[in-house]
């Protein structure tokens, strides 16, 4: 919404300009409005709705009831909601501190103030995570953390006990398995964004006598704040709803079940086959609110409306 | 927001809540008793129009005649002029269960599904399948099936599939290990008598293993091998130490507390005497396959359906079948209680007659006719020897194909000592509990006490009336 208004034509006056000023803002709007609605809202709408239900495999798509907000009760009064919450928050704050935000902006920094060969050539080996298969690449961790004879981490690294690895560390697998992938989305974005700072800053800087952190901390993070913005917010909502190496690697098991995951085998995926749709739903639908609730949260921290203001040399 | 943000909201919501909410109000029709079965004509319909019926089922390489085998039986139905779609699907079975719901639920089903027999009352609740007692009285055919299988397809009272195969869960063990510890061939060849009449027990077994460890016989840790992953195999030591999983008396599910507490102690001390290494669970299957295969551990458990992937996948080079008869030893698995009767766990895969909703066609009698003829020896057996999977037939047993086959004929027996999962609705989360809770007490990450505890409490909030606690 902010956009429109900020692109939009001054006002002026007589319902005719108005009306265009809304008319164009309006088509330029509608392909992402189309897609927000169909693939976002609509579904959001059926969600919730699936979540005032009982529908289960057992009741099919014919004999389910309306029950309330019953499935929200019986959350709310699960002994695993409380865990399985806290190990979200974890998850999702380790990953993105660690590696989706925090690497990221270290392999940014690193590959920009080496020759540009050298770092190019290091962010498209980064990417081979990303671009491998998620399958093949963690039945690729699952080998590496075996116990011996098969395992490479525990064969190389005698300190390392001579046993299965995963289920001793599993958030350890968890995490760097999630985080060599995540990593790569924001090293892109900030080595393109540094990168696009003018040159003029940089020597101006190296005149002042800035050390390099001096640098980091006044030039180039301020310079790379929306990017910022976009790769934790993003990541953020992300993690909060991906669980595709968790399910791999653990299936949820040693303690790894997060709230998505927990949604999917209550919904979409457990063992038996007995699905509930309805309990599944309202686990998804506390998500999409706690999702919504982290966007507002992070665009306030990052002053997004600054962000998206007018550039002050077209209003001159 | 604008007045007309807020109107197109209201609006969307109602056409949201409309595509939620259709279809919610008529019955299933599948769940009532299916058409009356009609006489076969007495005189082959030549000239009769070609009927199409289609199967799925899921079925990895060795199991193809899962849908096989109905295509073959095609042929040898008289009544009427059928030819068979089947489809073997390798997803996964979570996977292939979805796909049948949805499908269901689409009106583009298949006229007949194969899945484990757990899913007879989630399907004929939600309409799915209809039942199959009209199709069992009309062809001589089912009255081979070996009677206590029916029980495996039975819900509500009434028959809702036909048995496709099923399977023991043995007690592996290295003959070839025990007889370098020092038994005698006495004592090794009648192992699985004792382990059968409950003369030896868990107990005797970590004892043993923990012995073949202190005398270097096998590796630290190779004493015993439990699956690696998720399964019913777990249900076996619960059972064994005496708990009870359904009361067919009054419906509910049930869990029995003290058989719960010593299962879980079961499973941490495996653990802690070193017989099973630490962090166990999550060790990748492959690798499992090819310890155990390979003899390096004394005691493991598994399906009968492992023992061709082993000969297959894993020690072809060394002899298949002949290198593994060389050293594996099987019996069904011990008791937890001196004196009581060893278990296994049968888990018995089965053909459902699919209702008009979910297939958009009326085919129960052609359905039944192809299932009658599957349900022969003829049909089976190959699927049996080639997957080894046991029998369901009572014939099966004399048919010379089956009766060579060392391993099948050796372990019928096992079905004496089996028990199924039970047909209730809402099985899933009461599975999902009691091994989230093992896993918790093997990994160390509660005491069995608390696991135990902690499972007690969780089922009574998801199950609430459909549970029973008892001591």
């Amino acid at each position: 919404m902010a956009v429109t208004s900020a692109t939009a034509a001054p006002p002026k006056e007589g319902a005719l300009h108005k009306l265009r000023g809304f008319s164009t803002g309006f088509w330029f709007m509608s392909p992402a409005a189309i897609l927000v609605i169909v693939f976002f809202f609509i579904p959001s709408v059926i969600i919730f709705g699936l979540s005032l239900t009982n529908m289960t495999t057992a009741t099919g798509f014919q004999n389910w009831e309306w029950v309330g907000f019953e499935n929200y009760r019986r959350i709310l009064e699960h002994p695993d909601a409380g865990p399985i919450a806290m190990r979200t928050v974890f998850y999702v704050v380790a990953t993105l501190v660690l590696f989706n935000v925090g690497m990221a902006l270290v392999l940014a920094l690193l590959t920009t103030h080496v020759p540009k060969r050298v770092g190019f050539t290091f962010r498209a080996l980064w990417l081979l995570p990303r671009i491998t298969p998620s399958v093949i690449y963690i039945m690729m961790w699952k080998w590496m953390a075996s116990a011996q004879p098969y395992g490479i981490l525990n064969r190389y690294l005698p300190f390392l006990s001579s046993s299965n690895l995963l289920p001793q560390a599993p958030w350890v697998f968890v995490i760097l398995t999630n985080g060599f992938i995540g990593a790569s989305f924001g090293m892109i974005l900030f080595a393109s964004a540094i990168e696009s700072i003018p040159k003029d800053f940089m020597n101006a800087a190296l005149v002042d006598g800035c050390t390099i952190w001096q640098r980091i901390r006044y030039v180039i993070l301020p310079a790379i704040r929306w990017p910022l913005l976009f790769v934790t917010t993003f990541q953020t909502l992300s993690l909060l709803t991906s669980f595709e190496q968790i399910l791999l690697l653990t299936d949820g098991t040693m303690g790894t079940e997060v709230w998505a995951l927990w949604a999917y085998h209550r919904a979409l995926n457990n063992y038996w086959g007995n699905l509930q749709w309805g309990f599944g739903a309202a686990l998804a639908v506390i998500l999409v609110i706690i999702g919504a609730v982290a966007a507002v949260v992070y665009m306030r921290f990052f002053q997004f409306n600054e962000l998206v203001q007018e550039p002050r040399i077209d209003t001159l | 927001m604008s007045h007309k943000a807020y109107a197109l909201l209201a609006l969307l919501t109602v056409l949201a809540l409309g595509v939620a909410a259709c279809g919610a109000t008529p019955p299933p029709a599948a769940t009532t008793a299916p058409q009356e079965a009609t006489a076969a004509p007495e005189q082959p319909p030549a000239q009769a129009a070609e009927v199409l019926i289609r199967l799925w089922a899921q079925a990895n390489d060795v199991e193809h005649w899962r849908a096989d085998g109905p295509v073959k039986a095609a042929a040898m139905v008289t009544d009427y002029n059928l030819k068979v779609e089947g489809i073997n699907d390798s997803a996964s079975w979570g996977d292939y269960k979805k796909k049948f719901t949805l499908a269901a639920d689409a009106g583009e089903g298949p006229e007949i599904v194969l899945s484990g027999h757990e899913d007879v009352p989630v399907w004929a609740n939600a309409g799915y399948i209809v039942d199959f007692e009209a199709c069992k009285a009309k062809y001589p055919e089912f009255d081979d099936v070996i009677d206590s299988l029916w029980d495996s397809g039975t819900w509500n009272g009434k028959v809702w599939a036909v048995p496709q195969d099923t399977e023991a869960r043995p007690m592996y063990y290295n003959k070839a290990k025990l007889l370098e510890l020092g038994w005698s061939q006495d004592e090794v060849d009648s192992l699985a008598d004792r382990i059968a009449n409950g003369e030896y027990t868990l107990d005797d077994m970590i004892a043993t293993a923990k012995e073949a460890i202190e005398k270097g016989v096998v590796e630290p840790g190779y004493g015993y091998w439990h699956r690696p992953s998720k399964g019913g195999d777990f249900l076996q030591y619960y059972a064994a130490y005496g708990g009870r999983i359904y009361d067919e008396a009054t419906d509910k599910l049930v869990i029995s507390q003290n058989a719960l507490l010593e299962f879980y102690k079961f499973q941490r001390r495996v653990v802690d005497e070193g017989i099973t290494p630490a962090n166990y669970i999550g060790t990748e299957s492959n690798i499992w396959h090819d310890t155990v295969s390979h003899g390096q551990a004394l005691f493991w458990n598994g399906g009968v359906w492992n023992w061709s992937n082993w000969a297959k996948n894993f020690v072809a080079d060394e002899g298949g079948n002949d290198f593994l008869f060389s050293f594996i030893g099987y019996a069904v698995q011990p008791t937890g209680i001196r004196g009581k009767a060893g278990v296994t766990l049968s888990h018995p895969l089965v053909y459902m007659i699919t209702s008009p909703k979910t297939s958009g066609t009326d085919l129960y009698d052609e359905s039944c006719a192809l299932l009658a003829k599957t349900t022969t020896s003829e049909i089976n057996t190959p699927h049996a020897v080639d997957s080894t999977h046991l029998g369901i037939l009572k014939s099966q047993a004399a048919d010379p194909a089956y009766a060579q086959d060392k391993l099948l004929s050796e372990t019928l027996y096992m079905l004496d000592y089996a028990f199924y999962q039970p047909n209730h609705t809402m099985y899933t989360p009461w599975f999902d509990i009691v091994y989230d809770g093992m896993l918790k007490a093997e990994n160390g990450e509660a005491t069995p006490e608390k696991a135990a505890e902690d499972v007690v409490k969780l089922l009574q909030s998801e199950l609430g009336d459909f549970l029973i606690v008892e001591d």
